[in-house]
This record gives structure tokens, sequence and C-alpha cells, in this order.
């Protein structure tokens, strides 16, 4: 009696460990945890390669330094607290910098700036001298006319020209 | 009086600009938010320009009225502002800094009494969205926009002088600057609340008596 409990009971915990257990733990089997890879920020940030691409100072600082080493590409009251038409500006930025870069095809030595003072729209650049000074006046006069046109305010263009790149890095 | 008033407002005007056709070069300059006039040499160009500035230089300057002979003398009495409050809203603190000391120095120029300038605390409007354009909810990035303000108060004031200050500082505000004015009023207490009640009733029982 006491030897067919003691089996018995040798069977059930036998029994138990199995089932408790986890089955590769006894089995021996190994397999990989993992869980979603967190990848790192990549947003306007040049990585560090070989050290011979110029860089202007504002492609070389990531998007994290605006407002300490950075100022602002476009500037506008939308964004403020308590403020209207954030998406309206945003849109018409956009549309700006592709316009702007289509019409001074390879022209431009650095992103544009956009201002908004009171009704006036106005645009900074800094353009190579690629072309001809007649050529430049004639897009200027261009640009500001359809875009005054298209956003019913005044618009205006402030160039000021570069022989060639103005290079802060090489990363 | 009132007529006196209007002149004084439109000679302060003309005296604001003239004093300050030279003190506004001088603080557009030193403003960072005003951009770089096409001409001068910053540190990060080396080379030559091309272009002729004089067509793209817009310094916004005021420019000089003749005085003399636009002075409007009107009638009706002028209004009379108990405070002035001018709260500004920015960015960039560096502007909002240099923006109040224009304004604080124009008052101070006017002769208008800076009853109080004020930076209350910053408001910062976060959002939290999802890294990845389609699962991963555990990674997200945060984004932050944060307002900073300062708050001038005039206190009593003439409606023609705060016409006039107001629309100088409106004019010079940099790009990317909002600004909310209130204004607090005084007015005449109307004809019916003049005399109290109780003294015409009491004199009306008597009679009645």
């Amino acid at each position: 009696m006491a030897a067919s409990f003691s089996s018995q009971r040798r069977l059930l915990t036998t029994l138990c460990s199995q089932l408790n257990g986890a089955l590769w733990l006894n089995s021996g089997v190994r397999s990989i945890h993992s869980t979603a890879v967190c990848n790192k920020n990549r947003a306007a940030r040049i990585r560090v390669g070989k050290g011979d691409r110029p860089m202007t100072y504002e492609e070389a600082l990531p998007p994290h330094q605006i407002a300490h080493r950075k100022g602002w590409l476009s500037h506008h009251t939308s964004n403020l607290n308590g403020e209207h038409g954030t998406a309206d500006r945003t849109v018409e930025d956009a549309f700006i910098r592709r316009f702007i870069y289509g019409t001074f095809h390879r022209c431009l030595a650095n992103e544009l700036v956009i201002k908004r003072r009171g009704n006036m729209l106005i645009i900074s650049a800094l353009m190579f001298q690629k072309m001809p000074p007649r050529k430049y006046y004639f897009f200027i006069g261009y640009t500001e006319e359809l875009l005054s046109h298209f956003y019913k305010c005044p618009v205006k263009m402030e160039i000021q020209t570069v022989e060639e790149k103005v290079v802060y890095k090489y990363l | 009086m009132a007529a006196s008033m209007r002149t004084a407002g439109a000679a302060l005007w003309s005296k604001a600009v003239r004093d300050f056709d030279s003190k506004a070069a001088a603080a557009a300059a030193a403003r960072p938010g005003v951009p770089p006039l096409p001409l001068q040499h910053s540190a990060l160009t080396r080379s030559s320009v091309y272009m002729v500035p004089a067509v793209f230089l817009h310094t916004g300057r005021v420019r000089q009225t003749q005085t003399s002979r636009s002075i409007t003398v009107i009638e009706e009495p002028d209004t009379l502002f108990q405070k002035l409050t001018v709260l500004v809203k920015g960015h960039d603190k560096a502007v909002l800094d240099s923006y109040e000391f224009f304004a604080s120095m124009t008052a101070k120029e006017l002769g208008l009494t800076l009853a109080k300038v004020s930076e209350p605390p910053k408001n910062i409007e976060r959002l939290t969205l999802l890294k990845s354009v389609h699962i991963f909810k555990k990674h997200r990035v945060q984004y932050e926009m944060r307002t900073h303000f300062r708050c001038i108060e005039i206190s009593k004031v003439t409606g023609s002088t705060a016409q006039v200050y107001l629309e100088y500082i409106q004019r010079n505000l940099p790009e990317g600057m909002a600004m909310e004015v209130t204004k607090t009023a005084i007015e005449k207490v109307p004809e019916h609340i003049r005399t109290p009640l109780w003294g015409d009733q009491s004199q009306a029982e008597k009679t009645s008596q």
C-alpha cells in the first residue's frame, strides 16, 4: 500500500513538474526573445561620414537645436498659443518652397526663409551666382507677381547672392 | 481742451517721427528678428554681391509727415484710457526682450507712464505622436510649441496718444510675433444716475403731505 502510494506520488510530481515548468526548461530548447526595435531618430540629421561632404550651418545642426543654436525658417504667428490658421500657413510655406526651388533651378544655396509681416509675405533667399543678374531680376519679378496674385497679398523677395556654398562643417 | 489734446497728439507724433528716425534704425539693427540687408557682409558670406540692394530694402521706417499742414482739430472730446495693456506673444525670447526694450523706450520718450512691464509664464503645448507609420505603439515622438509672453501696461493716456503709440509699436512689430491690446476707457457717469433718487422721493413725500 505504501509502496503503491509513493509510486503514484512520484508519478504525480513528475507530471506536475512537466506541466508547471516550461516545456523548454525541461526539454532543453532555446529560442530568441525579442521586442520591437526602437530606431534612432533620423529626421533632418546628416550622419557623420568620411569628412568630404561640405555642410552649411543649417544642414549640419539637427532639429532639436532649433531655438538653441538654430533659428526658424518660417516666421508667422499661427503656431502661437491661441492663434489660428496653422495648417493654411504651413501649406502655403510648402508650396512657396517648392515653387522657388523649381523656378531658381540649382541656384539656391540654402533653405528659404519665409516671413509674414502684417499682410506682406517676404521671401529671403541665398543664391549662387549662376545666372546673369538680368535673369535673376526677371525671375524675382515673375515670382513676386505670380505669388501675389495667387495669395492675394503683397509678396516681396529679398535675395543675397554668394559665389559658392558657405561651408560650416565637413561631415 | 479736447482740441488742444488732439493737436498735442499730432505734434507728439511729428516729434516722435523726427526723433525716432535715427533711433528706429538703431533699434531695427539691434533686433535679431530683422532680416540682414542684402549689402551687409555677414560673417558667413565672403564674396562680393552682384545685386543692387536698393530695390529690396524694406527697413520698415516711418516716413516723415508734413505735420504743419495736416493737423486735424475735432470738437468732440478725446476718449480717456485708464489702462492700455499690450500683450506680446512670440516663440523667440530674445526677440521679445528686444521688442520690450523698444516699446518701453518709445513710451518713455513719448512721456507715457509705464505702469508695469511683466513676463507672464510661458505656455508649452506638447504633442505625442506615433513614431512609425504602421504599428509600434510603444515608440512615440514628442513635439512641443513654446509661446513666451510679455505684458506692457501703460496707465492714464488719451485716445490720440494711445493711437499714436500703438500705431508706431504695431508698424515695427517683428514677424512671428502676435500682439493683443486691451484698453480700459473712462467714461462720464450717465445723467440719470448723477443725483440719487431718494433725495427726490423725500421731497415728493413732503409735498404730498
